[in-house]
């Protein structure tokens, strides 16, 4: 058995920030470990196996976190795993009862807003794409070759798919930014 | 004029506060680092708020940025604050709308 195991477009699956982190932690219980988070995490990551254990993990969305977030964190015995774009990535061991880095509603609902804005940021920008390529077509059609107007159509097809997919996410995560 | 200012826009961030901010403004009248700040209120609410990093985190900078707390010194890498002005004069605010709650529902 393979003491390896890749996990492609895990972001996109677990939606939720909390049900990533449950996520995470089941797959500590199993055995399946992953000791640092990188930029491209979201669309592949590699689990190691190892003996399971009880891990609380955080996925916490920090554009520019201040100084003292790394120490604020270590302070409350988090242990580092590094950051998938905007969202840092934390974990503690523990027996009985469970950790948590957002103890109240509010922190939770906060949370999750982040989450949305950096979906957010990504739809404003695939929106802007689809609406100047869309402009394109409209309006310089006939100045452009046979093939430059497939590509561009082509284009708008694969840009508007991830706008649309953009849209529903942050709808759902919306839907339930209270979790 | 600045000050007024200020006041009124941190009465309509923060009147009516939730439990959490009230704890960490209220333990800041004593110069404390974040995990210092989720000690003292664990204490003093007898182990029924712990409050966790992400929430102090947040809560410090939202704080901070309004003017209600100010960061005095570090200490190994911890940022230690205190309250200001303008933080006394809200959980002041604050507690006098409790306590009017409080005797007009004991009644």
């Amino acid at each position: 058995m393979s003491d390896r195991k890749c996990v492609l477009f895990s972001a996109f699956r677990y939606l939720l920030p909390s049900d990533y982190e449950n996520w995470l932690e089941r797959m500590a219980t199993e055995g399946w470990h992953i000791n640092h988070f990188r930029q491209w995490s979201s669309i592949f990551m590699v689990f190691r196996k190892g003996k399971p254990k009880r891990y609380r993990f955080v996925y916490d969305p920090q554009v520019s976190p201040r100084k003292e977030y790394i120490p604020t964190y270590e302070q409350f015995g988090w242990e580092y795993l590094g950051r998938m774009a905007s969202a840092h990535f934390w974990r503690m061991e523990y027996e009985g009862e469970r950790p948590e880095a957002f103890s109240d509603h509010e922190s939770i609902v906060k949370r999750n807003r982040r989450t949305i804005a950096a979906v957010s940021v990504s739809f404003i920008i695939f929106l802007m794409a689809v609406l100047a390529i869309g402009m394109v077509l409209l309006f310089f059609a006939d100045s452009l070759s046979n093939t430059d107007r497939t590509q561009l159509v082509i284009a708008e097809g694969f840009f508007g798919v991830i706008v649309i997919a953009l849209g529903v996410i942050m709808l759902f995560l919306r839907k339930n930014k209270s979790r | 004029m600045g000050i007024d200012n200020n006041l009124k826009k941190a009465r309509m961030r923060y009147i009516p506060m939730s439990e959490t901010m009230l704890y960490i403004l209220f333990s800041l009248k004593q110069e404390r680092h974040g995990y210092a700040i989720m000690q003292y209120v664990k204490k003093l609410t007898k182990g029924r708020i712990t409050l966790g990093a992400g929430t102090v985190y947040s809560s410090i900078g939202k704080l901070e940025n309004d003017g209600l707390i100010k960061g005095i010194c570090e200490e190994e890498r911890r940022k230690i604050y205190i309250i200001t002005a303008l933080g006394r004069e809200i959980l002041c605010e604050e507690t006098a709308r409790i306590t009017e709650l409080y005797k007009n529902i004991k009644e």
